[in-house]
This record gives structure tokens, C-alpha cells and sequence, in this order.
């Protein structure tokens, strides 16, 4: 089968503005959309740039948006895209600057792995070189020790962040990033999650999670769930993230917007049952978010919109005090 | 009829009425009878997790034992609260230890969960269980010559593990829809994207420019209205809209209209009672191009 290959080009040295190129390949069983580059590359059209490596989806050099979607090349086969899509349209991976067709700029995204400390911190705090332990001075301190790390064991069975091979689809992807160029995404965090919960890890000031909270990290996650979905390696970033919250707000780690959103949200819903819109965005965002919404405020209010001050208690409401109760969550 | 326990959510009881209102109302041309669960909680606006794991298993379990005790499938109208639901319905299926303990719990208020509750947005319980041809069959007004920009936003496609009511890849759900309603659905990329609400209130700039770009994006692609299945995108798409017009420095004046209210048209519903009015940017010019049809 004949089909056409349609190819972001761009080489800021020669070219005004980026172009698409057209290339017809012929199919064979198993073809992948790497394939059919390497055989423009080596048989149509030399200039064409792109990065790979392993061919065999675990270097993760090969990125790059297939129809649309952030993918292995080495990975995609030919024939179940044509099917879907009637042609493999290839674009650079997004969210990175483009250094020339398919390879972008990759330093960034590096930076932001480096930024989370991707390392083990300190030294045993057991045994007898307790006495050894020197916490990281950067940071705010907070009292409280760290716990769940000794779960780290049974969590490692399904702990799925090691496998990651720092391919960007998620970083790619990312809502987050799309709107914020500083956010640290998805592989980043999931890595920093991974090392709060690593047993060897020495960080028992909670270093980690106080960085973790200040601004463009782990409260600037939109929750869109392109990592999960988009990941070839089967991680998820986001669920990463998400333990990330729950374990800085169950450690008092609760100075950042983020945490006090989340934390507004399961106050209202113990004391209501139901979300309390005005209430949740006077506890975030303080009385400066408040006047900073003014104008939304004021459109909505216009309208009629601005919900009522005090809600009704849902049907039954003592059900949900008592789930509270169980899971002694009354105080947070 | 079809039969559903009927989950509005918390934003639809609340700042988005008209999303409410406009369901109940398309419900009855429809023939879909639903059974109002004063009990229900919030789902946890799709972050309860990161305040407790446990906390949103019991809540929405609860929300599950009830649809479970009444016999009847849940349907939602928000895409958060379609996520929440089935996330917490998969675990209790899939995990006996998430089970057990959520069982626990409800056995304390009067309650079981076994897993038999599934979870429907409204616009695939129309497409699969009403049927579009049926639907087609009930319009009244045409949406011809609209062009109508489909915004999907993130939880009603992924992860596509849990909702698996479209392609997550190219969903089609909406623009079949506005195509048997006689509408030109507007293609364009961001479709599929964020609409950024989760961090409204933590980076508004950064939030509501997800939105803005989406909403310019369908502008440029000559959209008359953007049409949403969740009314947190809609918060993000309407009522931000002038926010993020100045966040991103563009010129914004898109209608944006929930689900229900467009198929409402359709079925001939009358604007002031689905709400038009209620919109941050105006409908008018959506009217005005419906109404070229009746004439
Ligand atoms: S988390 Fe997955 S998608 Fe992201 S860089 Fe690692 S392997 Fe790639
Ligand atoms: S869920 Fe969060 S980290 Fe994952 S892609 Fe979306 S914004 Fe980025
Ligand atoms: S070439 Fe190594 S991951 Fe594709």
C-alpha cells in the first residue's frame, strides 16, 4: 500500500517560516513510522532531521507528534494510523523550542529534571551513622517528620516512575506547560515523588516537598491527564502529582494556593456535602484573589450567577461527618 | 424511557442553574426519566484525592451505593464529575481491599456497593442509549448555517483507561451531535485540550490562557458558538472569557453554551428558560442565526 508521509520542515539557517513536505512511501507489515522517516532519510530526502536511537522505544530520542499526538516514532506502527487518520502527518514534539524539522530543544525540560534533585539526599538516618545526617539548609524547615516513607516498599510493586526514559511526550502533552513555560511537568514531578517516597532518600525536613509546593511546580498541575494517557512507557505522572498533594497537605506543607484550595474544597465538603464556589476562592486565593476576580465577580454577578453564601446541608449529611470521622479528617 | 439516577454535580446546583434546568428540561422531550439524589455529595471537584485518598473513595462509593440501592445507572452532566465517579467505580471493581474498607463504611450507613453502577455523561446516554436518530427525529429547530466549535475538555476522554465512551485520539461524539442537529461542527486543534480551570485560582494567567487560545484558535476558525459537555470548562470558557481576553492580549467574543442548552434549541426550548441570559457573553448573535432557519 502507497501512503503519504507529510513533514513539518523548518531550518531557521535557510527557511522564512516553517512548511509541510510531502513524501509517498510503500508500506510493509510491521512498518513503523520510524521506518518509513529512516527510508526518506536514506532514499527521497537527505536533509530531513530527526533524532533516534534505540529503535526499540526505550532510548526515548525519538518523540515527535504523530497525527497530531505525541509518540514514539519507533513505536507507531504505519498501518493503524493510515487507517484512523488516511496519512501520518509528523510535526515537532510542542511545549519545546524547534531547533531545526523534527529536533527540538531539549535543555529546558533537562533543567527541570535536574531541578528536582533527581538524586538521593544525605546519609542514613538509622543506625550508627544517625550522628552523620546534615539536612539540606536550602528551603523552609518544617517540624513534622515525613511519614509514609516506610510504605515506599509496598509501593515500589506498582511503582511505575523508574521505568520512564525521559522521552517528553508527557512534557509535550502537558496543559500545564502549554500555559505556563516555567512549570516544571509531568516526568519532573513524578521523578520528585519518587525520591519523597525512596527509603534511602535522607530528606527528613521535608525539603523536597516544601520546593515541591512553591510556585510553578506541583500546584501548577492542571489535572488534564494527557501524561497518563500519553505516556508510552504505561506512567502517570499525574497520579504521581496527586500523591505529591496529599502528602505535603497531610505534613502541614499547606502555604501554597494550591493546598489551600484543595484543603477549602474538603472543608466544604464536610461541612455541606457540596462545594461552596465562593468560599473555596476566598480561602485560596485571600482577599487579593477575591479583588483580582472582581471583574469576573461583577459579570457573574450581573447575571445572577454568583451562587448563594450559605449552602444547604445535602440529604443525610451526617453520612459524610461520619466518613470524616472515620478517616479522622475533622481537624484538617 | 430510559431511567437514571441523575448526578448534576455542584456547579450545575449552583453558579451554572441553567445547565441544570436545561437537562431536566431536554430529559422530558427525550423520554429520559431522572431520579434526583438529594443525598449525593460532591464528587470532589476532581482534587479530593490529593486531600485524601480514602475520602474520595468513601464519598463517591456512597454516591455508587445509592444509584446501586435505586436499581439505575448515574448520569452526570459535568466531565469531572463523570471522571471522579468512574475512577473510584473502576478501583472498587478492581481492588477488593478498596472495597472492603469502602464497604466498611457504607455498612455504617445503611449501604452496600458490589460494582453494578455505571457512570454515563449525558452526551454519550444520548448517543448510545436515546440514540441521535431518535433525537434527530424530535428537533424542531435547525441548527443550519451555525458553525459550532466542539470543546471536548480533558475528563470526559482521559485517561481513556476509565472513560472509555470516545476515541481519545479523535473523538467524534460532539460533532455527530451537532451534525444531526444540522450544524457545521468548526474543526481546530484545541478541541481536545485543557481548559485550564483546576489552577484558576492558584495561576490565573497561566489557567485562563489555555481557555483564551482555544476560544481565539475557533475565532480565527470562524466558530459562531463553542459548545461544552462540562460546566467547568464552560466557567473557564464564559465567565473567565474577559479575563483571559487580557491575559493573552487578544480580542475574545465567543458564545459559549452548555451541552443541554444546544440540543434544547433543537427541541424547541424557550432561551430565556434554558438560561441564555445568563451567559458573561452574550448569545445574541447564536439566536439571531438560529432564527434565519425559522423564517
Ligand atoms: S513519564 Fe513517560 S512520557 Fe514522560 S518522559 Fe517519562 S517515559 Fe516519557
Ligand atoms: S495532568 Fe498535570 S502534569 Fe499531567 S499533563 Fe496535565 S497538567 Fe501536565
Ligand atoms: S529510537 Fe529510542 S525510543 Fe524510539
Amino acid at each position: 500500500m502507497e501512503f503519504k508521509v507529510k513533514v513539518y520542515r523548518f531550518n531557521p539557517e535557510f527557511d522564512d517560516k516553517p512548511y509541510y513536505k510531502d513524501y509517498v512511501l510503500e508500506d510493509f507489515p510491521g512498518m513503523t513510522v520510524l521506518n518509513a522517516l529512516i527510508s526518506i532519510k536514506s532514499e527521497i530526502d537527505g536533509t530531513l532531521s530527526f533524532r533516534r536511537s534505540c529503535r526499540s522505544a526505550i532510548c526515548g530520542s525519538c518523540a515527535m507528534k504523530i497525527n497530531g499526538i505525541s509518540k514514539l516514532a519507533c513505536k507507531t506502527q504505519v498501518g493503524p494510523e493510515i487507517e484512523k487518520f488516511g496519512i501520518i502527518k509528523i510535526d515537532p514534539l510542542s511545549n519545546m523550542p524547534i531547533i531545526r524539522d523534527l529536533v527540538v530543544e531539549q535543555e529546558g525540560f533537562f533543567d527541570k529534571i535536574k531541578e528536582i534533585q533527581p538524586y538521593l539526599m544525605g546519609k542514613s538516618n538509622v543506625g550508627e551513622h544517625a550522628d552523620d545526617f546534615h539536612a539540606l539548609k536550602e528551603g523552609e524547615k518544617i517540624t513534622q517528620p515525613v511519614f509514609f516513607k516506610s510504605e515506599f516498599r509496598n509501593l515500589t510493586g506498582n511503582n511505575d516512575t523508574p521505568n520512564c526514559i525521559l522521552c517528553e511526550c508527557c512534557y509535550s502533552e502537558c496543559g500545564g506547560v502549554t500555559g505556563n513555560k516555567d512549570y516544571l511537568g509531568p516526568a519532573a514531578l513524578a521523578k520528585l515523588y519518587r525520591y519523597s517516597e525512596d527509603p534511602r532518600d535522607n530528606d527528613k525536613n521535608g525539603t523536597r516537598l516544601v520546593n515541591g509546593s512553591k510556585p510553578n511546580r506541583m500546584w501548577d498541575c492542571v489535572h488534564c491527564q494527557a501524561c497518563e494517557e500519553f505516556c508510552p512507557k504505561g506512567i502517570s505522572p499525574v497520579k504521581s502529582i496527586v500523591k505529591l498533594h496529599e502528602k505535603a497537605i497531610k505534613n502541614s506543607i499547606n502555604f501554597s494556593n494550591g493546598a489551600k484550595h484543595i484543603i477549602s474544597i474538603a472543608k466544604s465538603i464536610g461541612e455541606t456535602g457540596g462545594l461552596d464556589e465562593i468560599k473555596v476562592a476566598l480561602d485560596t486565593g485571600g482577599i487579593t484573589g477575591l479583588i483580582s476576580d472582581l471583574p469576573m465577580a461583577f459579570g457573574a454577578g450581573l447575571k445572577g450567577k454568583i451562587p448563594p453564601i450559605r449552602l444547604k446541608l445535602i440529604k443525610d449529611m451526617e453520612d459524610i461527618r461520619l466518613a470524616y470521622k472515620i478517616l479522622d479528617l475533622e481537624e484538617k | 424511557m430510559i431511567t437514571y439516577a441523575y448526578y448534576p454535580g455542584c456547579v450545575a446546583q449552583e453558579s451554572g442553574k441553567e445547565l441544570d434546568n436545561t437537562t431536566k428540561f431536554i430529559a422530558k422531550k427525550l423520554d429520559i426519566n431522572l431520579i434526583p439524589m438529594p443525598e449525593a455529595s460532591c464528587c470532589g471537584g476532581g482534587v479530593i484525592d490529593g486531600f485524601d485518598e480514602n475520602l474520595k473513595l468513601f464519598i463517591n462509593g456512597r454516591t455508587l451505593a445509592l444509584a446501586e440501592k435505586k436499581g439505575l445507572d448515574i448520569m452526570t452532566v459535568c466531565n469531572t464529575c463523570t471522571l471522579t465517579l468512574s475512577e473510584v467505580n473502576e478501583e472498587l471493581i478492581n481492588n477488593a481491599e478498596s472495597l472492603e474498607k469502602t464497604n466498611a463504611y457504607l455498612a455504617q450507613i445503611g449501604l452496600k456497593y458490589s460494582g453494578k453502577v455505571k457512570v454515563k455523561h449525558l452526551l454519550y446516554a444520548i448517543r448510545d442509549d436515546v440514540g441521535f436518530d431518535n433525537l434527530k427525529q424530535k428537533a424542531v429547530r435547525s441548527l443550519r448555517g451555525v458553525r459550532i466549535a466542539p470543546f471536548y475538555g480533558c475528563h470526559i476522554l482521559r485517561p481513556s483507561s476509565i472513560v472509555k465512551f470516545d476515541d481519545v485520539e479523535n473523538p467524534r461524539g460532539l460533532e455527530e451531535l451537532i451534525k444531526v442537529l444540522e450544524g457545521e461542527p468548526v474543526s481546530y486543534v484545541r478541541r481536545t485540550k485543557c481548559c485550564g480551570f483546576q489552577t484558576i485560582l492558584v495561576n490565573e494567567a497561566a489557567s485562563t490562557s489555555l481557555a483564551g487560545n482555544a476560544i481565539f484558535e475557533a475565532q480565527e476558525k470562524e466558530a459562531d458558538v463553542m459548545v461544552t459537555p462540562c460546566p467547568l470548562c464552560h466557567l473557564s470558557l464564559d465567565t473567565y472569557q474577559t479575563v483571559a481576553a487580557k491575559n493573552i492580549n487578544k480580542k475574545l467574543s465567543l458564545p459559549i453554551i452548555h451541552l443541554p442548552q444546544l440540543i434544547g434549541v433543537a427541541l424547541g426550548g424557550d432561551y430565556a428558560e434554558m438560561g441564555f441570559s445568563r451567559h458573561n457573553i452574550s448569545l445574541r448573535s447564536v439566536m439571531a442565526k438560529i432564527r434565519q432557519n425559522e423564517i
